[in-house]
């Protein structure tokens, strides 16, 4: 990977857009995905869940995400 | 979420002739923006058939009972809103046939975008930006900040 020079810390953390179709973006993609998987690993209930509104359906998926970091960080204490 | 899962998913729902419309994360990684998702969002047609289309497409790639458990009178009725877990279980696939009073299918702009080498159907980012500016999620109002600036969208 070539060497790329920042003017500024924010500058380094522009989001990088690539172009739909570029090959660029797929690997970029796999790459992302794949690494949230090992980093993060999640084991959501298997089965369907309905929800009256997304907004349900969305405070049940926060809930989760806070007892799943819950987890992790209990996890790594106990380490 | 696995790039290759995602691909057997989509493959599966296009080949059935399922009407849809990804949104969410994907459908920002579809426009350009590599970001960590566990989830694939699609909206689809509120119609019965449609419906048993999308169940044949999960039963192509999941051997899961569950399946069956995705009910059209639910998502046509109380429940417009189905997560629906795969054995797997390191993602879920959201299904909504309405969002709010907002959106419903009709109201969607789409455009044929490619997934590596599928070609699928995603709501364009004027259409995902008008989902997520209005959201309590900070992540979501940050997304809608980028997509404005990356597409010169107009505030409404």
């Amino acid at each position: 990977m070539p060497v790329r020079k920042f003017r500024s810390v924010e500058e380094m953390n522009q989001p990088t857009w690539r172009q739909p179709a570029d090959p660029q973006l797929y690997r970029a993609i796999a790459f992302v995905w794949e690494l949230a998987l090992r980093t993060n690993p999640r084991r959501f209930p298997p089965g369907v869940h309905k929800y009256r509104s997304i907004d349900e359906m969305s405070r049940v998926q926060e809930q989760r995400a806070i007892e799943h970091a819950r987890s992790l960080a209990a996890g790594r204490r106990g380490k | 979420m696995d790039f290759d899962l995602l691909k057997r998913v989509l493959v599966a729902i296009e080949s059935r002739g399922v009407k849809y419309a990804i949104f969410g994360a994907v459908a920002l990684n579809l426009l350009g923006l590599a970001r960590a998702t566990e989830d694939l969002d699609i909206f689809v047609a509120p119609e019965e058939p449609n419906i048993e289309r999308l169940k044949l497409a999960l039963r192509d790639v999941f051997d899961d009972p569950e399946i069956d458990g995705i009910a059209a009178r639910d998502l046509l009725g109380e429940y417009p809103a189905v997560q629906y877990n795969p054995p797997e279980g390191s993602f879920h696939i959201d299904i909504l046939t309405r969002l709010g009073e907002a959106f419903s299918f009709a109201d969607l702009e789409v455009e044929r975008v490619p997934y590596h080498d599928v070609t699928v159907t995603a709501v364009t980012a004027r259409t995902l930006y008008r989902m997520k500016k209005d959201t309590v999620r900070l992540k979501d109002r940050a997304d809608a900040e980028l997509l404005r600036e990356r597409f010169g969208l107009e505030p409404d």
